[in-house]
């Protein structure tokens, strides 16, 4: 079968393609139904024309050739490993979307909308909740900027940041134990070493013996014990990354359009949790 | 070699309670054998469940400490768990297998121990922050981070097989003695009629027909008791008729056999009676040939000496002249003379027939019959015998016929029958004249050979006539009738294979009948 897909890819590639004329070369890193819905959204609203290649099919994709060959006015990435391979390009603009390790570079060809919400919409909920002391685990490497941006909301919100650097997800349990009678909530932040599958439920028993509410990133948790989650909108990211390869391809140049959070975030509570904790959404428990 | 073997039970009762019992006993002892095996696997099952639930516990407990590697929650989980009193060892050990912690029970594991192995693994179906956040699907996969190791002590198992099998045993035989007595009391019930009916039967069996099988019911055993009776009813009924029979053909035979004895005393007193006549006869016969011999010899002499005086007298007769002799002239004289002296000599010898004839009719083998009997020279002979005693005035007239082939038999026993035969009928006439017709012939169709004797004389009855062949029955025994003359002629003609007729027309005739076969005597 791999031979097959191969054989296939290589054709394909080889084979001489007649000049295409479409626009947007979508590169998708993966068959997900997130990476459809958001693929989705990008078509809803922008028209131009529109390849997609998805990067798993393929064991080896020459993006460059494709880039030669076809002549896109724009590329968008979808996901990490498209990012990856998009990051190649130098020519052409690349917007991203659905992508975590994004590497800002200086007057780079590359923008795109971000996975994680400006933190004051997370603050505004510890502060609907009531919450005036905030734990946060994180690993300073991969989430110090979110951090750092978060700490400056928090102080003008009248919040502490209680903060636990982990650099191993080992850590997370003795770091989460450190919390203990220091904060009201706890803010679970989509960092992969501070939140691992080996240490979730370390955060739902920590809250459920602090008896404090945990706002996590994704609705998932709250099945887990999370209180309150603010999720992101696929299909409005892949929207809202639309609008901006629309503008794009309209001639605004990419360094001039800044890297974008979720616009739309989706709030889901716990009720049960909520009552548990005698919390409401609309102020202090 | 002698051979031990024990009885058989013979009691159906006895057979049955045995069965019973022993069916019950093996059922009881299977029942403990799997019920404590039941319980020993279930108790070890539940030992193992709670040692997998106890370590499951402990592993789903120790999961973050063991991710985290926290050797000090670790030790606390560890001797938290081996605070059960069944838990012998405990030990945390990471995905290299190294411990982490370990908890020794000290106490004594004595009666053995099983080991439960529990693997700690990261939680499945948890999804990284990426994953959640890009929308990826859940994948069940569970990552071993470490291993949860507990002892677990098993001699509780063995304390408890002994007290459960003790305990079994005891209300095993318990129950076992209870249906046995429960059962025996049920069967005596139950099979109080039924030894009733065999007790019956075996009462009727030993031949008291009168005997009833008292058992009433519907059941089959009350229906097999009213049919048993019925049989006995039955039986008794024609054991009666059975004796009632035999009595009866007892006095049959009684009354046979006194008749048989009767019959043989007449014959013997008729055989002493013939034996005493042969002898008498013999007797008389020496007598008279004696004298009968002198007497033929005399007249021999007289005839010899009178040829030779005759011519002498002829001469005296012719020289001197007639004279007489004996008063008679010598001319008749010479003639009688001659005549008588023959006389003498032939009555003389008529006299030495009669009583050769006597002789032998006295001194006869009656046992045995020869060939070549010529039937007419037993007639002769009879008629010699009888020729004394013919009267003036009966008149008795032969035919013998010519063609008559000899015959087997005992002439002096067919002479009897003929002097018999012969007698009655010269008895027959009251005034003593009358004709007597003796007749043989040959019947050649039916092979046989006749004697008739018929007379004219004054019959015989009716009533008469159906006695005539009794024994000593006889019309004349006031004239020294025996009343066995016809009886034994009977006899001997039926020894010949011969048979006996008498008929007659009362007043007028009677006819006798002796018929023999020409072939002899037929086997």
């Amino acid at each position: 079968m791999q031979f097959l897909r191969i054989l296939l890819v290589g054709v394909l590639l080889l084979a001489p393609l007649p000049a295409t004329a479409y626009d947007i070369l979508v590169l998708q890193s993966l068959r997900e139904k997130g990476y459809d819905e958001a693929v989705k959204g990008v078509k809803r609203e922008c028209q131009a024309t529109m390849r997609t290649v998805v990067l798993s099919d393929y064991a080896e994709t020459d993006i460059t050739r494709i880039m030669r060959e076809e002549h896109p006015r724009l590329v968008i990435a979808v996901g990490d490993r498209a990012l990856e391979v998009a990051e190649k390009l130098r020519n052409t603009p690349v917007l991203y979307m659905m992508a975590l390790n994004v590497k800002q570079r200086p007057k780079s060809s590359m923008t795109g909308v971000g996975m994680l919400f400006d933190p004051v919409k997370y603050l505004s909920v510890f502060d609907s909740i009531g919450s005036k002391r905030v734990g946060v685990v994180c690993d300073p490497s991969k989430s110090g900027a979110y951090l750092k941006r978060a700490q400056a909301a928090a102080r003008r919100n009248g919040i502490n940041l209680v903060v636990r650097e982990v650099h191993s997800p080992r850590e997370t349990p003795a770091m989460l134990d450190s919390l203990r009678g220091k904060v009201d909530a706890l803010w679970m932040l989509p960092d992969v070493t501070a939140v691992s599958p080996a240490t979730t439920e370390a955060y739902f028993l920590f809250t459920q013996g602090e008896r404090v509410p945990l706002v996590t990133f994704a609705e998932v948790y709250l099945s887990m014990g999370g209180a309150v989650a603010l999720g992101i909108d696929r299909f409005d990211i892949g929207k809202q990354l639309g609008e901006m390869a629309q503008s794009v391809l309209d001639g605004t140049p990419v360094d001039q359009i800044p890297t974008q959070s979720p616009r739309r975030a989706l709030l889901k509570a716990n009720d049960g949790v909520l009552r548990q904790l005698r919390i409401s959404l609309g102020g202090g428990g | 070699m002698q051979y031990f073997r024990l009885s058989p039970v013979k009691g159906f009762r006895v057979r049955l309670y045995l069965l019973f019992t022993g069916t019950i006993a093996l059922l009881t002892a299977a029942f403990v054998f799997f019920y404590v095996i039941t319980e020993i696997n279930g108790f070890r099952s539940t030992l193992e469940r709670e040692g997998r639930l106890l370590a499951t516990i402990l592993a789903q407990n120790a999961r973050l400490p063991l991710f985290a590697e926290n050797r000090e929650a670790l030790s606390l989980l560890a001797a938290g768990t081996a605070r059960y009193p069944s838990v012998l060892f405990v030990s945390i050990n990471n995905s290299d297998g190294l411990p982490l912690t370990e908890v020794k029970n000290p106490k004594d594991s004595g009666g053995g121990a099983i080991d439960m192995k529990v693997p700690v693994t990261s939680p499945g179906r948890v999804l990284s922050p990426e994953a959640v956040l890009l929308g990826h699907a859940k994948v069940d996969e569970e990552r071993v981070i470490g291993q949860v190791h507990l002892r677990l002590d098993t001699s509780g198992a063995h304390e408890r097989l002994k007290k459960l099998v003790a305990a079994s045993l005891a209300i095993g035989t318990l129950f076992w003695i209870f249906v046995s007595l429960l059962s025996y009391q049920i069967l005596k019930r139950v099979t109080a009629s039924f030894n009733m009916l065999m007790g019956g039967i075996e009462e009727i069996g030993s031949g008291n027909l009168s005997s009833r099988v008292n058992l009433h019911g519907d059941d089959e055993l009350g229906r097999g008791a009213n049919a048993i009776n019925a049989m006995a009813a039955s039986l008794e009924l024609r054991e009666l008729e059975n004796l009632a029979l035999q009595e009866e053909l007892l006095n049959s035979m009684k009354l046979e056999v006194q008749e048989e004895k009767r019959r043989v005393m007449a014959r013997l007193i008729h055989t002493n009676k013939m034996t005493s006549l042969g002898l008498l006869l013999s007797s008389m016969a020496h007598e008279i040939n004696n004298p009968n011999a002198s007497i033929r010899f005399s007249g021999h002499i007289i005839a010899r000496i009178w040829q030779d005086v005759v011519p002498l007298l002829d001469r005296v007769c012719r020289e001197e002249g007639a004279f007489y002799l004996g008063g008679l002239p010598f001319q008749k004289a010479r003639g009688a003379l001659a005549e008588n002296a023959a006389n003498i000599v032939e009555n003389s010898e008529r006299i030495a027939r009669v009583v050769q004839g006597l002789r032998e009719y006295g001194a006869g083998d009656g046992a045995g019959l020869r060939p070549n009997l010529v039937l007419n020279d037993a007639v002769a002979a009879a008629l010699s015998v009888l020729a004394c005693q013919m009267k003036q005035d009966v008149r008795l007239r032969t035919s013998l016929g010519t063609d008559i082939p000899p015959i087997s038999g005992n002439k002096q026993q067919i002479e009897q029958v003929l002097i018999n035969l012969i007698l009655n009928a010269m008895q027959a006439f009251p005034d003593g004249r009358g004709e007597v017709v003796l007749t043989t012939r040959h019947d050649r169709d039916a092979s046989e050979v006749v004697v008739e004797v018929e007379d004219n004389g004054v019959g015989i009855l009716a009533d008469t006539m159906e006695r005539l062949f009794e024994p000593f029955f006889s019309t004349k025994l006031n004239q020294g009738g025996s009343g066995l003359g016809l009886y034994i002629s009977q006899y001997i003609v039926a020894e010949h294979g011969g048979r006996l007729q008498l008929s007659s027309t009362p007043g007028s005739a009677t006819r006798a009948l002796m018929i023999l076969p020409v072939g002899g005597v037929p086997l």
